[in-house]
């Protein structure tokens, strides 16, 4: 950390103030809102959806869609303001002074175009008096700084053939192409596994270490400020609430807003395997007794399923591809929560779907209560429909956003696994359990904030009277605040409803606050299994240290 | 890869022969064409029985699909009952005709398509985008007799700037004739290739202005900004490979459709072509040229499916780089 806090600061903010503007209304988005940067800081700025962080992004690197308009206070880069220079001046500040780094890798690359051109074309806007031969060295020298193997190689190949880690490494080494001075990241760990994670944010800290760039990470995740930044912003509704140094602002919060979205992160115990997190109380009393379900008969027994995609598009036929899935066993025990762990394609969400029935798989069992369900078919026999439920992830996108939310509840009740009479009144008993107002059941979807949206979902599953439910990651779209709620109410349907689910999740602390029985899962293979008390503390299993140890430090007990 | 190959060729083939016998058995049911081929007024009921021999008619249908198609194999589809002509070589006479319509008429609507796409999917909501909208549903809505007589009417009678119709001067190339090799030909494609152009340049626009505000929303193009790159780059280097996808399947057929249908404006601007040539012969149950036009259109539209084919793994690394 080369940070002198008596220099001048290479940005600053001034009583900044962006408002929205359509044709009906003005609103503000950003109010006053004051913070400085220095040459060789990290700044991490978060808050919860809609706290203004990213616009503050934006609007440093002048991307801010035309409806936002800057409408008082300034934003001064080395002592100039930005807002007074023409279009040119700004386009050769982003190619040269300011760079950015977006969320979504893949997005953030055009598809239709090799990296290496694409890599090119960033130093040529930055530097364009160089050579094609120089330009090329100078790329293939940026794809080997932030560890792209075989970086000659590399340099032909398309977005689509890397990995998200390694897409991720090449935009970082788009956004140093001008050697900037700033590098403006808008969440940029957030779509990554924990492991790659945690590679690319020991990539920017070596970045600032060697380049002496400064960082301003917008982050909706504690973990990662706790991770790598110097100091913190937390912003809430367009304003700033409290600012200061990372350990300072962690370990001695003054604001209540920011005592509670640290209090909202799930942490994760390493040293005993007791459940005592106050946030899960509910969970944790359902649970308790884990010695009743472990004696009866299991509802759910997956046997040796086997998945591989074999895709054709346009009529070219393509090569089987390795298994999504191999040989997987597990169990799930009646009024039990199991969990499955892993990272983004080690097959957990497949294996789910499978059981609800929604994918089929090649080879292997499926018993469900009782009966036997065919893998290989989509078809269910008759009565099983509706007895597995899922929630999704996100809720915005699993709900018809042009059905009012009481016809989508009056349809799981109408096609449920126990048709009840009388579904006013089945409605109305569960919306009252989980905190939805009966007006709702006019409104539409986009009307619901993420988190009425997701109880709606669980509500729509519980409707539908099932023996098991299978949630797929379904907080990790809502902010912090809002995840914890959503928890809560997932262990009180199990506990109340005699229900089982599996808890499909790459948050480990969520996982070990929930569940009974965890499975950890990696490319497609069960690799690790256990109660929690096991993987967290005596496990051995390689992958599984792995993935513990990728958790940010600050966050684990 | 051969596989994939023969499996198409074989799909082609099945098209082809389901095509011929719908269209063997349609003109049969429309009427007998002998009454077309004998003067009615004065035949005789022998003149009537002797051509009806000639013909082959007096076989019951399947003899006559068997007999005709066997003579297709080795690529003789008969002769026009109505210019006593081979029909396949009728339809080659005819072929310059519509290419040249059609290839120019292409020309002219793809390239400027795009761009009024293009232009307008950048400045959406502005007056342009407003002026482009609202001109292609103009476009697209006028009938195309109207659109070629009020062209006509303006760039040839009152202005006199090109001919009103025939296909002028031709030059002779590849045993054919070609208006395109004349500048008095080419003089005399324009009016009827812009008759052809304006409604597809409107749908193409429609196409590459929707796809354009798609694309520009995206990350990606965010982050060309970010780069520093000059709008005009980000345009025609990013946005416009993005939505080329769509608008290769149109414009592949849409060009179909011009070879086979362009019947209207080839009547009014007395272009002889191939539309033309398939509506003349049906109205005279002439089923050998219908059906060796039939054929070709088939084969046609399965060429240009194939083509499209091919430019979606050009263009998309992910379909041509399947790992």
């Amino acid at each position: 950390m080369i940070k002198d806090i008596t220099q001048k600061p290479l940005l600053e903010l001034k009583k900044l103030t962006i408002s929205y503007r359509s044709r009906s209304q003005t609103r503000p988005v950003l109010r006053n809102v004051d913070l400085s940067l220095h040459r060789g800081e990290i700044l991490g700025l978060i808050g919860e959806s809609g706290a203004g962080k990213s616009t503050v992004g934006n609007a440093i690197i002048g991307l801010l869609a035309p409806e936002f308009v800057q409408t008082s206070g300034s934003i001064l880069f080395e002592g100039r303001a930005l807002e007074g220079m023409d279009e040119q001046e700004r386009d050769a500040l982003r190619s040269r002074r300011i760079a950015a780094i977006f969320q979504d890798h893949t997005m953030s690359l055009d598809p239709l175009m090799s990296i290496g051109a694409q890599l090119t074309e960033a130093i040529r806007a930055a530097c364009p008096d160089l050579s094609g031969k120089q330009t090329r060295g100078r790329a293939i020298e940026l794809l080997t700084r932030v560890g792209i193997e075989s970086p000659s190689e590399r340099y032909h190949s398309y977005p689509h053939q890397l990995s998200g880690g390694q897409r991720q490494r090449v935009v970082i080494a788009i956004a140093l192409s001008g050697t900037p001075d700033i590098i403006v990241a808008d969440e940029p760990t957030s779509a990554l596994d924990a492991t790659i994670q945690k590679q690319i944010l020991q990539l920017l800290r070596e970045l600032v270490a060697e380049t002496g760039v400064s960082i301003i990470l917008v982050t909706h995740d504690m973990g990662v400020i706790s991770e790598i930044a110097d100091t913190v912003v937390v912003m809430r509704d367009g304003n700033v609430v409290e600012h200061g140094s990372t350990a300072t602002l962690l370990d001695h919060p003054v604001e209540p807003y920011t005592r509670d979205l640290l209090a909202a992160v799930p942490r994760l115990r390493i040293s005993s395997g007791k459940r005592t997190d106050p946030t899960f109380a509910v969970v944790n009393n359902a649970s308790a007794d884990d010695e009743e379900p472990a004696k009866r008969a299991a509802i759910l027994v997956v046997s040796g399923v086997t998945k591989a995609f074999g895709r054709t598009s346009f009529g070219w036929s393509r090569k089987p591809r390795k298994p999504a899935l191999q040989d997987i066993s597990l169990e799930l025990k009646p009024g039990a929560i199991t969990g499955i762990v892993g990272e983004s394609g080690s097959g957990k969400s497949t294996i789910g779907r499978i059981i609800a029935g929604l994918e089929t798989a090649c080879e292997g069992e499926i018993v469900i209560d009782g009966t036997r369900v065919d893998v290989a078919s989509r078809r269910q026999p008759g009565g099983m429909l509706g007895r597995v439920q899922m929630i999704f992830q996100d809720p915005a996108m699993s709900l018809n956003p042009r059905l009012p939310i009481g016809d989508t509840l009056a349809e799981s009740v109408r096609f449920g696994s126990a048709p009840s009479t009388d579904a006013r009144l089945a409605i109305s008993v569960i919306m009252d359990r989980l905190g939805l107002p009966m007006t709702f059941l006019t409104r539409y979807p986009h009307q619901l904030s993420g988190g009425q949206k997701q109880r709606v979902c669980i509500a729509r599953a519980l409707l539908a009277k099932p023996r098991i439910i299978v949630a797929d990651e379904p907080t990790s779209a809502l902010d912090v605040s809002v995840q914890a709620e959503i928890v809560e109410l997932l262990g009180q349907a199990v506990s109340q409803e005699g229900i089982s689910m599996l808890f499909i999740s790459h948050d480990l602390a969520l996982v070990q606050a929930l569940c009974s029985s965890i499975y950890i899962f990696q490319n497609g293979s069960v690799v690790d299994g256990g109660s929690p008390e096991f993987i967290f503390g005596r496990s051995t299993n390689a992958y599984t240290r792995c993935l513990i140890d990728a958790r940010p430090e600050r966050f684990t007990i | 890869m051969l596989s994939i190959f023969t499996r198409r060729v074989s799909q082609a083939l099945l098209l082809l022969l389901v095509m011929s016998l719908i269209g063997f058995v349609g003109i049969h049911s429309v009427g007998n064409p002998v009454f077309n081929v004998v003067n009615i007024e004065t035949a005789t009921v022998e003149d009537i029985r002797n051509a009806t021999i000639a013909l082959g008619l007096d076989q019951p249908l399947w003899r006559q699909y068997f007999l005709f198609m066997g003579n297709v194999v080795t690529g003789d589809f008969g002769t026009s009952y109505v210019y006593h002509l081979p029909a396949f070589k009728l339809l080659l006479s005819k072929l310059p005709a519509t290419l040249e319509l059609a290839v120019i008429a292409m020309a002219l609507a793809a390239p400027g398509g795009v761009l009024l796409g293009l232009w307008a999917g950048r400045h959406q909501g502005g007056a342009a985008d407003r002026a482009i909208l609202r001109g292609s549903v103009l476009a697209l809505s006028i009938p195309s007799f109207w659109l070629s007589m009020m062209l006509i009417l303006g760039g040839a009678l009152l202005t006199g700037w090109f001919p009103s119709g025939g296909r002028g001067a031709t030059l002779s190339f590849a045993g054919q004739d070609w208006s395109v090799l004349t500048l008095d030909g080419l003089r005399h494609v324009f009016l009827p290739a812009l008759a052809l152009a304006l409604p597809n340049v409107a749908l193409i626009a429609r196409l590459a202005r929707a796809g354009t505000i798609e694309v520009e929303r995206q990350d990606f193009i965010r982050f060309c900004r970010a780069k520093g790159l000059s709008s005009k780059r980000i345009l025609f280097r990013h946005t416009l490979p993005n939505i080329s996808i769509p608008l290769v399947t149109i414009i592949g057929m849409q060009f179909g459709g011009m070879l086979a249908f362009a019947v209207v404006v080839e009547t009014i601007f007395a272009w002889p072509g191939i539309g033309k040539l398939l509506i003349d012969s049906i109205q005279f149950l002439d089923r050998p040229v219908v059906m060796a036009t039939l054929t070709f259109i088939s084969v046609a539209f399965i060429a240009l499916n194939a083509v499209v084919d091919l430019l979606y793994a050009v263009l998309d690394p992910r379909v041509r780089l399947s790992t």
